[in-house]
């Protein structure tokens, strides 16, 4: 019989090393700790990060074959459906060029009345494409992995926009891809404007097994709210550049037994298929300018005359 | 050592083979395929497996690792995983004696239960921590995972199974 055939290595007799109940408990211990450290601490966050980074290359690796096929679906659909998709688009385009003409003429009168009421210019924000690489797996959340890392100068908590309108968050970066958290997603909560009353409130992520929606919580059964208001960031959160929509209320439920209305809203921004987002830096981070040290002077005159 | 009557002298195994298949299992848990709550758990029932047959090799050590890289990769919460397959690993040891003697098919149905409180567990903490229901269909994974045993054992136990000396006249 050739040597190789037996296992030769007995198993260990004395030395057995701690219990498997005692390393059971330890390993479970350990566990726990991370789920508590996975958002809260440092040590949590580099964790994840240095684990990401190794294995980065073999995910690429894995998904590229996988996107590759998706593609190839989308690549065989029927001409007819590309050349109503095509009238689609141009009819919408037809309509928005409208629009899109006035925005100069707007813009400057815009400027121009801000400056006659001394209002603080409104900030433009740099931003950056990117495209979503996939869904992540994790059932129990709502996230979506962008091609954009901390080696793109992504910032944490960079607002991510689509097409349609705002799609979440940047939650977490890695030096080459980000995780965004959608805005339908439970944890996530979007400051926003009802345009046609103008009442702030704030969006909550309302996802379920079901379908995936916004809600408005704590906001009284007879305030004025109606089916088919659209909401848009407020801007006061300094994460959020005011005026990107972000849902149209679908369905506002005035219960007699709570003194709150149950409103639900449906996501502007495609949650389930975008493709090219565009990555914001959030307001906080862009430098304002400093007020002038003209409008600071008359507080120092009253100072100096004390 | 005492072995089910009819059951074959197996080679010993092979290290590379091993870690491997612990490596295809994770490269499986890397397929964007989305979110899909019933998608079987294969890093478990590979685990599990080693677990059985290699208790010295691969224990709750290399679960919980295994699991964090689950963790990270699927972008769930850290430490979800790792739980899950540690206290699977646990439950592996302490039925691997006994579960051998058994065929494979009878194996299937009495890891079932395991995987069950592996998924269930995973469903709690994430529960309590905040996340979305998944819906339903969750229940269905832990019944694939056991459905996927058979196909499992058959496929990591066939390089131990081949004949100690090479024979022109007997195939494998």
């Amino acid at each position: 019989m050739p040597y190789g055939s037996l296992d030769r290595t007995p198993p260990p007799f004395f030395k057995q090393g701690p219990t498997s109940l005692s390393k059971l408990l330890l390993l479970s211990a350990l566990a726990l700790f991370l789920m508590v450290a996975d958002n809260r601490f440092e040590v949590g966050k580099i964790v994840r990060i240095s684990l990401a980074t190794v294995l980065n290359p073999f995910a690429k690796a894995v998904a590229a074959p996988v996107i590759a096929i998706q593609d190839s679906f989308k690549y065989v659909d029927t001409i007819s459906a590309i050349k109503i998709y095509e009238q689609e688009t141009h009819k919408k385009m037809l309509l928005q060029s409208q629009r899109a003409n006035q925005v100069e003429v707007l813009t400057l009168e815009n400027t121009r009345l801000r400056k006659l009421l001394s209002l603080k210019e409104t900030l433009s924000t740099p931003a950056q494409a990117a495209e979503v690489l996939y869904d992540a797996i994790d059932p129990y959340s709502r996230k979506v992995i962008i091609n954009k890392g901390s080696l793109h100068a992504v910032q944490l908590g960079s607002p991510v926009l689509d097409e349609l309108g705002v799609l979440g968050q940047v939650v977490r970066v890695f030096p080459l891809i980000s995780e965004v958290t959608m805005i339908i997603d439970r944890e996530q909560t979007t400051p926003v404007l009802n345009t046609r009353t103008g009442v702030r409130s704030v969006a909550y992520g309302n996802s379920s097994a079901h379908g995936d929606s916004l809600e408005l919580r704590f906001i009284s059964g007879n305030a004025d709210v109606l089916a088919g208001d659209v909401l848009t960031t407020s801007g006061v959160d300094g994460v959020y550049p005011a005026g990107l929509q972000v849902a149209k209320i679908e369905k506002v439920d005035r219960r007699a037994d709570s003194g709150f209305a149950k409103i639900v809203c449906t996501p502007k921004a495609n949650v389930l298929g975008a493709k090219h987002v565009l990555i914001l830096a959030p307001l906080m981070t862009i430098e304002t300018p400093r007020p002038s040290e003209v409008a600071a002077m008359p507080t120092n005159k009253r100072g100096s005359k004390k | 050592m005492i072995m089910p009557r009819g059951q074959q002298l197996l080679l010993p195994v092979n290290a590379f083979f091993m870690w491997g298949s612990l490596f295809l299992a994770l490269l499986w848990h890397m397929l964007p395929v989305g979110r899909i709550a019933w998608m079987p758990d294969l890093m478990a029932v590979v685990l599990v497996f080693w677990s059985i047959h290699q208790p010295h090799r691969v224990g709750m050590g290399v679960a919980f690792f295994m699991g964090l890289l689950v963790d990270v990769q699927q972008s769930a919460m850290l430490g979800q995983h790792a739980l899950a397959y540690t206290l699977l690993s646990f439950m592996a040891l302490v039925i691997h004696r006994r579960l051998v003697w058994y065929s494979v098919f009878s194996q299937a149905v009495q890891i079932l239960p395991m995987f069950a409180i592996a998924h269930a567990l995973e469903l709690l903490a994430r529960l309590i921590a905040g996340g979305v229901f998944p819906g339903y269909d969750i229940a269905l994974a832990p019944v694939l995972e056991a459905a996927l045993w058979p196909l499992v054992s058959a496929v990591l136990l066939a390089p131990q199974r081949r004949a100690p000396d090479r024979d022109a006249h007997r195939p494998l």
